[in-house]
């Protein structure tokens, strides 16, 4: 209808328009001709201008009273609904504007909050030093009983800080809910509450626990089955325990210890076990919300918890082994120590027995522990051997090694070694160097003093030669001159005779001399080691015939044997003297002639 | 007092979130629909001369088809309420083809389904007479969330048949 009539009367005015243009044309017009023009040609428009300019006249007029309206308007917000709706129109501009604000004029922000925060901050930090004082507190205390003790060896023994230790005990955690959920519908079966929390609407959360556990599950854990077990929002923690049928969720504040989610674990199986019993029964009738709330009421859990904390810690059966093997461990170490402690003793024990060794310098000990051991030195080749003593030293196996250079020494010992090396010296000769000084004592044969005279003075090491030698004695020879000797004067000792056969009156002092002599001669002969011979000899003067001469010699020679005989002289051989005649000598005597032979 | 989980099922966009705000006074954000997927809510329901109910409603995400975490979502849910779209006819046919899905999982799931948007009736495509045919199958109803008509109705007519 509107629409119908609107259109007539735009096709009226264009008539008339057309009627009046064409008079225009034709003369013309007078003054108010067009203004009734503009009328019939912008007639409408200029109303809807008059009226567009009326409208905006007003809007500004309202719009400059608006500072002055909007207080009281916003005052005038009588429901609730009315002011949500204003705030949330606020929301976004204010808060933009107050961004813009702060990033303008932080300072008067800051001088605006600094009287609200610094209090808030005081007393936060005083707070939390309270809080510390009393841990600490908590902890000195502690330090001084038989539980503090235990705190110490168990941080002792589990390589960390006691304080740690201490925090860990001493930390309270609370629990705030636990939920046993249906697993499959995520509807609630049974919840407890610690007590004073508000209200909350637990199917909700149960049924958005099951979601995310749905959600994370089949998001990450698609192949491997995972499940959401645990969540952590600050303070907050949220433990999922799966089962079979049932789900626990357990909300709890602060660190919580192992323990209680064993604990949870246990407690949910026992939950299976009950409705495995009573798989026909609805799990929430009242008799299984008595058991759930037995099972899973937060104080409970907690102190039954603590028990079995402390009852794993009094356990503590795994420590055992571990123990033992730290016992194994440290006898291992023992005995590799005192294998090396060994090992060094005996290389220490070998280095200063070749240090005191004459003749050899140390340069060094190559040694592997019971796998190698190489002696580097030098060594003058007059020094006393060196492998006894590396032989002597107990290697375990290992056999010494020698890397040894040739040096001269003029150590007394090697000097000492080296004179008799190049001396040689008799038995009864006596070499000793001391300070450089070569003595030499004893007897020797005169050639080899002679040629020992001469080298001593040129050997390495010698500074000066001392010598207090003499000449050798040899009683062989001179058992064998002696005996030469008496030879030559045995025919000087004679026994006179007065006639033929009667001896003259000294005839017993001459037969003494000749018996002594005798004696001697035949101990010289032992000696002297030949064989002496004595012979009786008879003499007599030319008178009378030759065999009257003949018989009176060796009648003479005869008294003579049987007077020494008579002394204890015998032969040689020990039978009877010897008797002969000397027709030469024209005396009337009789004398030992005494004769050496040879050993054969 | 029996508790039971109830499903929303329907198309993008169909006031899925808007039927279950207007119904129950929520306890999660409804950022949670395009995060997880769902967001959960719970509300006692009076039934006369029978023990209140309570139905936790999960309000999954909308789509046209289930996936494995949809069907996730669906398990040990006792009732599902559909949702549609007058305004748009191919979001009666995706309720429809999800609650065929969703019989699989619920063969025994108790199940309405809400034509929503009565406010923009002069909008509807769905015809009258295709409802009066789905009617002889489920139980329907005209809902608007802006108004609230139909609402009730709809959550108490689901835990009347819940109820024993």
């Amino acid at each position: 209808m509107t629409s119908s009539g609107s259109g007539q009367d735009s096709r009226e005015p264009s008539a008339d328009a057309a009627a009046v243009v064409s008079d225009l044309l034709e003369e013309s017009p007078p003054p108010g001709e067009f203004e009734r023009l503009r009328e019939l040609l912008l007639g409408e428009e200029r109303r809807a201008l008059d009226a567009a300019r009326a409208r905006i006249a007003e809007l500004e007029r309202t719009q400059d009273n608006l500072s002055q309206r909007l207080p009281g308007a916003l005052e005038a917000l009588a429901d609730e609904a009315s002011t949500t709706r204003v705030a949330n129109a606020l929301a976004a501009p204010v808060s933009q504007a107050l961004g813009a604000a702060v990033q303008r004029n932080r300072q008067s922000l800051i001088d605006v909050l600094f009287p609200i925060i610094g209090p808030l901050i005081r007393k936060s930090i005083a707070e939390a030093l309270r809080n510390l004082v009393a841990d600490l507190n908590g902890a000195i205390e502690s330090s001084f009983t038989l539980r503090g003790l235990k705190w110490r060896v168990e941080a002792w023994r589990a390589g960390v800080p006691y304080a740690q230790v201490v925090l860990k005990h001493r930390l309270a955690y609370a629990i705030d809910h636990v939920f046993l959920i249906e697993r499959d519908s995520g509807l609630v079966l049974h919840h407890e509450a610690a007590p004073g929390l508000p209200e909350l609407d637990k199917d909700a959360i149960a049924g958005m626990l099951t979601a995310l556990g749905d959600f994370v599950g089949d998001s990450v854990g698609r192949e491997g089955g995972g499940t959401l077990e645990s969540v952590r929002v600050g303070e907050h923690l949220v433990w999922m325990l799966h089962g079979p049928r049932a789900n626990l969720a357990c909300f709890i504040r602060g660190v919580p210890p192992q323990a209680l989610h064993g604990l949870l674990e246990q407690r949910l199986e026992e939950i299976h076990a009950r409705l495995a019993a009573a798989a026909d029964e609805d799990p929430r009738t009242p008799q299984n919300q008595t058991i759930w709330h037995e099972a899973l009421q937060p104080p409970a859990l907690i102190q039954e918890a603590g028990r079995s904390a402390e009852s794993e810690q009094r356990k503590s059966p795994s420590r055992w082994p571990l123990l033992l093997i730290v016992l194994v461990l440290a006898a291992l170490l023992f005995a590799f120590l005192l294998s090396r402690e060994r090992w060094q003793a005996r290389v220490d024990d070998l280095r200063g027995k070749l240090e005191a060794h004459p003749g050899f310098v140390l340069n060094g000990i190559e040694a592997k522990p019971w796998s190698r051991l190489v002696v580097h030195g030098l060594l003058d080749p007059d020094a006393a051997p060196l492998a006894p003593l590396l032989d002597a030293s107990a290697f375990g196996g290992v056999e010494p090694k020698l890397d040894a250079t040739g040096y001269l020494s003029t150590d007394d010992a090697v000097v000492e070694r080296r004179a008799q090396r190049l001396l040689q010296p008799p038995a009864g000769v006596r070499i000793a160097v001391k300070d450089g000084a070569l003595n030499l004592s004893g007897a020797a044969p005169q050639a080899w003093l002679d040629t020992a005279t001469e080298r001593a003075g040129w050997i390495a090491g010698v500074a000066r030669v001392a010598s207090t030698l003499t000449p050798e004695i040899d009683p062989v020879a001179t058992a064998r001159a002696e005996l030469q000797r008496l030879v030559r004067e045995f025919p000087s000792t004679q026994v006179g005779f007065l006639d033929d056969a009667t001896p003259a009156d000294d005839a017993a002092n001459a037969v003494d001399t000749i018996a002594r002599e005798a004696r001697r001669a035949i101990e010289l002969a032992k000696i002297g080691k030949v064989r002496v011979r004595l012979t009786c000899v008879g003499a007599n003067t030319e008178v009378g015939s030759g065999q009257t001469n003949q018989r009176l010699r060796a009648a003479r020679a005869q008294w003579l044997a049987l007077a020494l005989a008579a002394r204890g002289v015998g032969g040689t051989d020990g039978g009877a003297l010897a008797t002969d005649g000397d027709a030469g000598l024209n005396r009337r005597v009789a004398y030992l002639r005494l004769t050496v032979e040879d050993t054969p | 007092m029996r508790t039971h989980k109830l499903c929303m099922l329907g198309d993008f966009g169909v006031g899925k979130t808007s039927l279950v705000a207007r119904f129950v006074r929520s306890t999660f954000s409804a950022k949670y629909l395009t995060t997880v997927g769902v967001k959960v809510d719970s509300k006692e329901v009076a039934l006369p001369g029978r023990e209140p109910l309570k139905l936790v409603v999960w309000d999954i995400a909308g789509r046209g088809a289930l996936d494995g975490v949809g069907e996730n979502y669906l398990r040990g849910a006792s009732a599902l309420l559909l949702v549609a779209d007058g305004t748009r006819e191919a979001s009666l046919a995706s309720a429809l083809n999800l609650l065929m899905q969703s019989r699989r999982s619920l063969p025994n799931a108790v199940v309405a389904l809400a034509v929503n948007k009565l406010d923009l009736v002069d909008r509807w495509e769905v015809a009258p007479a295709t409802l009066a045919e789905l009617r002889n199958t489920l139980p329907v109803f005209e809902t608007s969330a802006l108004s609230g008509d139909g609402v009730e109705a709809a959550f108490a007519d689901l835990a009347a048949r819940l109820a024993p």
